[in-house]
């Protein structure tokens, strides 16, 4: 679960409650950041939402079971589910591995991606600020 | 502020994530908690649980006090024995569990480790009880740190370290020794459900014992493990937690406790009506603490609501993965009160209850407790 190899995708930003988002041309991949995981430790399970839900900015969208505790995550910027990391749900360890490449959790169609972006961070000011 | 363990900084330096618990910063854990479980499962592992409070008790009227504070019976209590009971309030409900052992040592005649989170609640209802006794109540919880030693491999390690198999403590007995040239007590106790040993040992030698433990613990791949791997492995054993499985509205019959309630003790002691009454079956018990194992990959958690054809029939009290069995374990109980055929079942093990979980209701078994097999031998009472 060590994340010292980690590859931070380039231009991702960060929100101060650990997610992270992605813009991918039409659609956006939001994840975990490695300072959530490491924090939250082995991940047993995750709830993701269905496809086509849409959540605004700052609503909960999944939830993410520790062997501790469970802990819900919150989106970077709002929009409309078009995929799920499947993976995740036989193999949640996936997330402590690898948190941004194959961890993902959901891909979006973003609703009002400028507004929203405002207030998250670079990866190097999050990780200066919040981690 | 929280306080700190003498082992504080041993902990830093291995770089614990430590988080705030019961007035102290204690290791969460390590490595991780999964991996730390198997340490202690499969090698060995090493615990600071120097948080926990340790009570001498001695007097004149020592073992008619404390017959009158637990529904165990101290009169069977053998001298370097140790024994599990709870301190009961006037209705049978438990102010806190804890461990007795009986060291019969000038000022040192009863050693009671007690929960970090009660203490001053165990003193405070010592001291109310203690009126007409000719005995003294020590509070040493601050000159002493508590190291435990637990997994197939303790004993070993133990042998390494200089205490001899054959002179080391049987289950559930306690010794003074040396390890290293520092004097300790030995007690072959746990938590976790394993073979094990709890080392309690004066504050300024605990950073050394610590480091010799780790260091000599190296052939045997021993781990530090934190309060997380604790918690799960103490469950896998459904060994109760305070304040989660047990509170001072719960009776030790209720609790599934029963077994450490003595059948033949002739002296009162607080609850006693009550706690026989339910034991002999004459007084209902208003619940009853069940163990379950989840369907589906999801886990339950404390506070979590148990339904049975659609009605709300009991509370999770522990839950979480089991890291050995692979599958989400949980403590419950069940309200003997439910208005369902639940409580017409003579065995509810077996039966498929649910549980609600973020608005939505999954499956559970209720299954026999323990939910893995205990390595450690009987209590020799």
């Amino acid at each position: 679960m060590s994340t010292e190899e980690t590859k931070v995708p380039e231009g991702i930003l960060c929100s101060n409650t650990h997610e992270w988002v992605l813009e991918e041309g039409s659609f956006c991949t939001i994840g975990l950041t490695d300072y959530a995981i490491e924090q939250l430790g082995d991940v047993v399970f995750v709830e993701l939402p269905e496809i086509g839900s849409e959540f605004a900015k700052n609503e909960v969208f999944a939830t993410i079971e520790s062997v501790k505790a469970a802990s819900e995550i919150y989106m970077p910027v709002g929009g409309k589910v078009i995929e799920v990391n499947e993976e995740l749900i036989n193999s949640p360890e996936i997330i402590n591995e690898d948190p941004y490449e194959k961890g993902w959790l959901i891909k979006i169609e973003p609703g009002n991606l400028a507004d929203d972006s405002v207030g998250l961070l670079e990866y190097e000011d999050y990780k200066e600020e919040v981690a | 502020m929280d306080k700190k363990t003498f082992l504080y900084e041993e902990q830093e330096k291995l770089n614990a994530k430590l988080i705030p618990f019961a007035g102290w910063l204690m290791p969460v854990s390590y490595k991780g908690i999964i991996e730390e479980h198997n340490a202690v499962r499969n090698n060995v592992g090493l615990f600071d649980v120097s948080h926990m409070g340790e009570v001498f008790i001695y007097g004149k009227d020592s073992l008619a006090f404390l017959q009158k504070l637990v529904p165990q019976n101290i009169a069977k209590l053998k001298k370097n024995c140790a024994i599990y009971c709870q301190l009961t309030n006037k209705k049978g409900g438990i102010i806190d569990d804890l461990i007795i052992y009986k060291l019969d040592e000038p000022n040192k005649e009863y050693l009671l480790i007690v929960n970090a989170s009660r203490i001053a609640e165990d003193l405070n209802w010592m001291v109310r009880n203690s009126l007409g006794f000719d005995v003294n109540i020590i509070n040493d919880s601050h000159n002493f740190s508590l190291l435990a030693i637990q997994g197939p491999n303790a004993s070993k390690l133990l042998d390494k370290l200089g205490m001899k198999k054959d002179s080391q403590p049987q289950y559930f007995s306690i010794k003074r020794g040396e390890i290293k040239n520092i004097n300790v007590l030995v007690a072959r106790t746990g938590y976790t459900g394993e073979d094990g040993f709890e080392i309690l040992v004066k504050n300024d030698y605990s950073a050394y014992l610590w480091d010799k433990i780790l260091d000599e613990g190296k052939e045997f791949d021993i781990m530090p493990i934190g309060l997380g791997a604790r918690d799960t492995l103490r469950l896998e054993a459904a060994l109760h937690l305070y304040g989660n499985d047990l509170d001072e509205t719960t009776t030790p019959v209720e609790a599934g406790l029963g077994w450490s309630v003595a059948k033949d003790k002739d002296e009162d002691y607080n609850g006693k009506d009550i706690i026989m009454g339910q034991l002999r079956g004459e007084i209902k018990k208003t619940k009853k603490l069940i163990g379950f194992v989840m369907e589906d990959k999801i886990p339950a958690r404390h506070g979590y609501e148990v339904y049975f054809e659609n009605k709300k029939i009991g509370i999770v009290t522990s839950g979480g993965p089991s890291p050995v069995l692979k599958k989400n374990i949980g403590l419950a109980y069940l309200y003997t009160d439910n208005e369902t055929s639940l409580n017409t079942l003579e065995k509810t093990i077996g039966t498929t209850v649910q549980i609600m979980i973020r608005n939505k209701l999954y499956n559970a078994q209720i299954v026999k407790k323990p939910f893995i097999e205990k390595k450690c031998k009987k209590e020799n009472l």
